[in-house]
């Protein structure tokens, strides 16, 4: 084996005793049956908890997941893109401070954050509050325990993973690039369209996958900001590994939420090589 | 222990750090993530010898050393101290584990075999640890303090010494619901006229067993066509509910935000400092509850001491220092002397016989544990 090989030794021991072990584990008791009297586990390599999983409302539940993550990935790329492409236009000095100002949130606790959008955004909060003093509105926000607080709540906390790949894909395009196309006759619109969109494409390919599989497990947010009245599969998951202590249903709906998001992965991957070809 | 002679006690309810405020928090936020955060540095451990006396006629003398899983500063301020000092070769150390619910408590002890010797459980939890043999049975002929124990709560308590319990009942501003509230059956009737000023708690046990109350069923039914009738009254009542939440439920009661809130009696009180207008009621149908307390795990080397400790524990007057420290209703009236006045006189921490017995408390669901989980994702998922 070359020497810078072994390098790679530590990251993949340390991958697969914390990454991949897990997961197999995982795998392994999805196939397990947990006596909920006496909490002994049984591997009889058994398909029952996946059967389980087709109840309406488990799939229901995950197709509920599934919107809310593509909500949030549309809203971040609409959101992000603008920024990312201010942030890449700027000088070193400029793009530095501003990249700073995207990563703060991550110095605290997302805990921590989501608990201090419920006091920015209940009723009698500084939101409704100048929003009110603004003759905004004539009575109250009413957004806290809303679909409108988690799309806020879900915003705030995955834009950063949106704006930074879009940004790394936006800060390579040269000036003279877009030069070239205004020389050219090219309009504000025509110039994102024709030539910044079509640049950006792999790193909103890239916040969306980040952005995608992050949100498809959330169910602090909607808990939190949501009130907590909407089922989500993060919940569900923890729900049977906390509460119930079925380990191995939870185990098999985990299995399915990877084995559904790496089929979308994988069709999307497929679609993008398709793209390349033709 | 009180000092009965000091000025009134201004109680500070919010430093209280309840146990069911953080089995609530774990639950909601899973995932051990905020527990962890909390718990992380409270572990705390006693280890001091002390001074050799005999307390409520155990046969001899224990000696050795035993771990209690608890919540940070669920105990007397100087429970443990006082109890090395009256027994010489004794120690006890707390440990505080993250555990988010009934089954992870179960599943602790049964993959730490021997960790633990005793551990703060309700009556739910008994039962389970019963069925998945993790609960070491006590002599209580070794436990003779138990006597002080009020009967309802020793009855409702099987396999330990009960210790404190707290009621689900309703909070509501008398002042926006001019109407009154005394039953179930008025929050549903006023939840139209109070939309969106309604919140429920957001723990199946607890939510679910109000409404089983509301329908006049038992709160640890485990009857299929019982929990289907309690699901559809829920998800009757939820496009009125402003929210499901087990963190800081009486805050919204406290600002105005929310009028009706079911919520829990230790919560009530610390509301009802910051805004008079707050009042809690237990709903004529009834309501549930939880009680809880100390158990010997099973593995445990030192059952003597346990039982020692236990015995202690119950004695009036330390168990006052314990209600004391933490603003819990209480399960011993012989101690109401030692008690402090603004606990002792609080109607909702110290209610009357004829509410106690409207009061149910949450028992064992034994197979019934998955049925109610469904149920109450498929009311959550409505």
């Amino acid at each position: 084996m070359r020497p810078r090989t072994l390098l790679l030794v530590p990251s993949l021991l340390w991958f697969t005793a914390f990454f991949v072990a897990p997961l197999v584990l995982v795998l392994i008791h999805s196939f397990g049956r947990m006596d909920l009297v006496t909490f002994e586990m049984r591997f009889d390599w058994n398909l029952q908890n996946y059967r389980n999983i087709l109840d309406p409302i488990y799939f229901r539940t995950l197709l509920r997941s599934l919107a809310l993550s593509t909500s949030t990935t549309i809203l971040c790329a609409l959101v992000g893109l603008p920024v990312a492409y201010f942030i890449s236009r700027q000088n070193d000095r400029w793009q530095r401070g501003l990249l700073v100002l995207v990563i703060v949130p991550f110095w605290t606790s997302f805990v921590v954050r989501i608990y201090a959008m419920v006091n920015a955004l209940e009723n009698g909060g500084p939101i409704d509050t100048l929003a009110r003093d603004l003759h905004l509105v004539s009575g109250r926000i009413n957004v806290l325990y809303t679909p409108k607080a988690i799309a806020i709540g879900m915003l705030y906390s995955y834009l950063p993973l949106m704006v930074l790949p879009i940004y790394v894909a936006l800060e390579r395009i040269h000036p003279s690039v877009l030069d070239a196309a205004s020389d050219l006759g090219a309009n504000g619109w025509q110039l994102f369209r024709r030539v910044i969109l079509p640049l950006a494409v792999p790193g909103l390919a890239a916040g969306a996958v980040i952005v995608g599989i992050s949100a498809t497990g959330e169910y602090v947010i909607p808990e939190i900001l949501g009130g907590g009245k909407t089922l989500m599969l993060g919940n569900v998951i923890a729900d049977q590994f906390l509460n119930v202590g079925d380990y191995p249903f939870g185990s098999a709906i985990a299995v399915s939420l990877l084995l559904v998001l790496t089929l979308l992965l994988l069709v999307g991957r497929g679609t993008q090589r398709m793209e390349a070809i033709t | 222990m009180a000092d009965r002679n000091a000025p009134a006690v201004v109680l500070d309810w919010n430093a209280r750090l309840s146990r069911r405020r953080l089995l609530a928090c774990g639950l909601q936020l899973g995932g051990g993530l905020s527990m962890a955060a909390i718990l992380a540095a409270c572990s705390t451990s006693s280890n001091n010898g002390g001074q050799q006396s005999g307390a409520g006629g155990s046969p001899s003398v224990p000696t050795g050393t035993i771990t209690m899983n608890n919540y940070p500063g669920w105990i007397g301020k100087t429970e443990i101290s006082d109890f090395e000092s009256q027994f010489s070769s004794a120690s006890v150390k707390t440990k505080s584990e993250p555990t988010e619910s009934i089954a992870s408590d179960v599943l602790f002890f049964k993959q730490n075999p021997g960790d633990y010797d005793m551990g703060l459980e309700d009556q739910s939890a008994v039962g389970q640890m019963i069925a998945s043999e993790v609960l070491q049975p006590i002599d209580f002929s070794n436990i003779p303090n138990i006597k002080y124990v009020d009967d309802t709560f020793r009855k409702s308590y099987s396999h330990g010494l009960p210790t404190d319990y707290g009621k689900v009942g309703v909070g509501y501003r008398k002042d926006i619901v001019t109407e009154g509230i005394t039953s179930w059956q008025d929050i549903w009737n006023l939840a139209p006229t109070y939309s969106g000023q309604i919140t429920f708690l957001n723990l199946d046990r607890d939510c679910m067993g109000s409404a089983l109350k509301y329908l006049g069923y038992s709160g640890n039914s485990t009857t299929e066509s019982e929990l289907e009738a309690c699901k559809n009254a829920l998800t009757e009542i939820k496009p009125h509910l402003q929210a499901l939440t087990n963190t800081n439920v009486a805050g919204g009661l406290v600002k105005g935000t929310v009028a009706i809130a079911m919520d829990w009696d230790f919560d009530m009180v610390a509301a009802q400092q910051k805004e008079p207008n707050i009042e809690w009621v237990i709903p004529s149908e009834g309501a549930v509850a939880y009680l809880e307390g100390w158990i010997a795990v099973k593995g445990t080397d030192n059952l003597p001491l346990v039982e020692a400790f236990m015995n202690f524990h119950a004695d009036p007057k330390n168990y006052a220092g314990f209600v004391n420290n933490t603003g819990t209703a209480y399960v011993e009236s012989a101690a109401t002397p030692y008690v402090d006045e603004a606990i002792s006189k609080n109607p909702i921490l110290f209610p009357d016989q004829d509410v106690l017995a409207r009061v149910e408390y949450e028992d064992y669901l034994g197979e019934a544990t998955a049925l109610w989980s469904k149920i109450w994702d498929e009311f959550k998922s409505a």
